[in-house]
């Protein structure tokens, strides 16, 4: 954007322009105040402050105007003749040579610190981006080591000839190939689906949808334990507008989260309803609840709650990425300890136009 | 060595299931903790023949488990560990497990490091050895090797004796300095190195491929049954 940036380079100089003037207008005016308690000789110095402020804020281009003008100012306003610009004394180029120094020296280390602070800005970005590549490889070959590790014994057992297996040992050990197989096929997915998340929203196919149809194929997903999930619904619920199979899954990962955080017996409660702006989804659970200092590190991937070892870790940045990726939110509401997490995903009110497509 | 009770620890119940189907397949007799307060009781209550134990646990660590184990028994200890996590097996071989396996790791594999841990407790009573083409008489001191006499120096002898008698087991680097040069040798590792290096060019075909005496790298040595 060309002209805009033209623009902005333009107030930026305008800008910089107003700094100086107000600099050194400032201290002239401090100047006549001081005038009767100090000789007006000894308050010239105080210029010099005008010249630090302006170096270290805009640079040599400014600073250097800057100093040529306050020893104009001093000259013209305060010294012998008064009201001339005639540089009749040696202290006037004192003045000016100590001004021009000043600019030079502060301006240039003012430059060099900003320089080494965008650097390390720059070095420590990278080594973070780095250390969450490493965390995040380490977590993936830590979950896919476990069930490589069941599988690889269990059909190591089946094919050896050395040991003597029953039949009940034969089909609990295809048992644990099957299971851990699906445990892999679950985190490949859940990886697949980070990598789109990262990707953008290109994919998007945004649809007009009633949250309600979307909770019900949601909980159709999630298996026998769907039994456990109860729903209340506000009367009015206006549409949404997503993507179907994001949301979805936003909506898998949390009903599953909270389904693994609680008992068996318990149940988990889903509330429906909307504000101003938005159509609020609220999944409530009977577990123990998250610590204050882990409401945001859950959402990062491969956090897992305390006591979790079998999660990915990949479920709730998942539902939260989904989300975001399709204009909602997904956070956790503040509740007293011991009375369960509650997750809430906001998703946008279609607008009205949208509502009559 | 069958019928002998192994107690397995490790928190994936489906690990614990296809391990423990497999020893008892092989004849033995399984106990199973998941976690490490059960590991120890489990252990204090019937004391195993020998404990496979997984280094990262829900409670703590199996370095602790293995620590909390030595201050009251010796009874043999296979690590799982994985990769990744070698700083914490050369905890657990100095806290004193006795030998590791990395997980993902084969059946069979894990087996034989169980049979030579078993075999510990009753030490070579045939003073020749055979391994391959390898022969060892430990009570003459002769080393053949096809057939065609070895000659080793004292220390190379003391030194490949201790791992024919130690066969299949991981030596760890402490553990040979301090059986074949004494106690106030522990950390001198560069001795060691050197004679192993001496030894291989003497018994190994090829010595940057031994097929006998194996390199653990970062843990010790193990002398195996050439395939």
């Amino acid at each position: 954007m060309p002209v805009l940036h033209q623009w902005s380079a333009h107030a930026g100089r305008l800008n910089g322009l107003f700094v100086s003037v107000a600099a050194v207008a400032l201290v002239t005016g401090s100047i006549f105040v001081l005038r009767p308690v100090a000789p007006v000789l000894s308050l010239g110095v105080l210029y010099v402050i005008a010249v630090v402020f302006v170096a270290v804020a805009r640079g040599l281009a400014y600073a250097i105007p800057v100093s040529i003008a306050s020893m104009l100012t001093f000259n013209y306003l305060f010294l012998p003749p008064v009201h001339s610009l005639v540089l009749h004394e040696s202290s006037n180029w004192v003045a000016l040579a100590v001004y021009l120094v000043t600019a030079v020296v502060v301006s240039e280390l003012a430059t060099r610190s900003r320089r080494l602070a965008r650097k390390a800005v720059e070095a420590e970005t990278l080594r973070q981006s780095d250390a969450a590549k490493t965390a995040v490889l380490q977590a993936v070959s830590h979950d896919l080591r476990s069930p490589l590790t069941a599988i690889r014994a269990a059909s190591d057992s089946l094919d050896s000839r050395a040991l003597s297996l029953t039949q009940s040992d034969r089909e609990g050990l295809v048992e644990t190939i099957q299971t851990e197989a699906r445990r892999l096929e679950r985190l490949v997915e859940n990886l697949l689906d980070l990598s789109r998340i990262d990707a953008g929203p290109a994919r998007r196919r945004p649809e007009l949808w009633a949250v309600d149809t979307l909770l019900a194929n949601a909980i159709e997903q999630i298996g026998p334990d769907a039994d456990r999930v109860v729903v209340s619904l506000a009367a009015e619920l206006p549409p949404t507008q997503v993507d179907a199979a994001h949301i979805e899954r936003t909506l898998v990962n949390l009903l599953e989260n909270a389904l693994k955080y609680s008992s068996p017996a318990d149940r988990v409660d889903v509330a429906v309803s909307a504000d101003a702006e938005s159509v609020l989804i609220r999944v409530r659970d009977r577990g123990p609840g998250v610590g204050v200092d882990d409401r945001e590190r859950i959402f990062q991937p491969f956090e897992r709650g305390a006591g979790d070892r079998h999660g990915s870790g990949l479920g709730l940045a998942i539902a939260r990425g989904f989300a975001e990726a399709n204009g909602g939110r997904v956070w956790l509401e503040p509740s007293a300890p011991g009375t369960g997490a509650v997750f809430v995903v906001a998703l946008p009110k279609a607008d009205r136009e949208g509502a009559l497509a | 060595m069958t019928g002998a009770r192994i107690l397995v620890v490790d928190d994936e119940p489906q690990i614990l299931r296809a391990v423990g189907t497999s020893l008892r397949g092989a004849g033995y007799d399984v106990a199973t903790a998941t976690n490490a307060t059960e590991a120890i009781s489990t252990a204090a209550m019937r004391p195993p023949a020998a404990v496979i134990l997984d280094l990262v646990l829900p409670d703590g660590s199996g370095v602790d488990v293995c620590r909390e184990l030595r201050r009251w028994t010796d009874v043999p200890i296979l690590v799982l560990s994985a990769v990744g996590d070698e700083r914490e097996k050369v905890d657990a071989l100095d806290a004193g497990a006795d030998d590791y396996v990395t997980k993902p790791f084969g059946i069979d594999e894990l087996l034989a490091r169980l049979r030579a841990l078993l075999r510990r407790a009753a030490p070579a009573s045939e003073p020749v050895v055979e391994l391959g083409e390898l022969v060892v008489d430990l009570e003459k001191r002769l080393v053949t090797l096809r057939g065609d006499p070895v000659s080793l120096t004292p220390t190379e002898f003391e030194l490949l004796s201790l791992f024919v008698q130690n066969e299949g087991k991981l030596l760890t680097h402490p553990a040979i300095l301090r059986a074949v040069w004494g106690p106030s040798y522990r950390t001198e590792s560069n001795y060691l190195h050197v004679y192993v290096s001496q030894l291989r060019r003497k018994i190994e075909a090829d010595p940057t491929r031994p097929r006998y005496l194996l390199t653990e790298s970062g843990a010790g040595y193990r002398l195996v049954r050439p395939r």
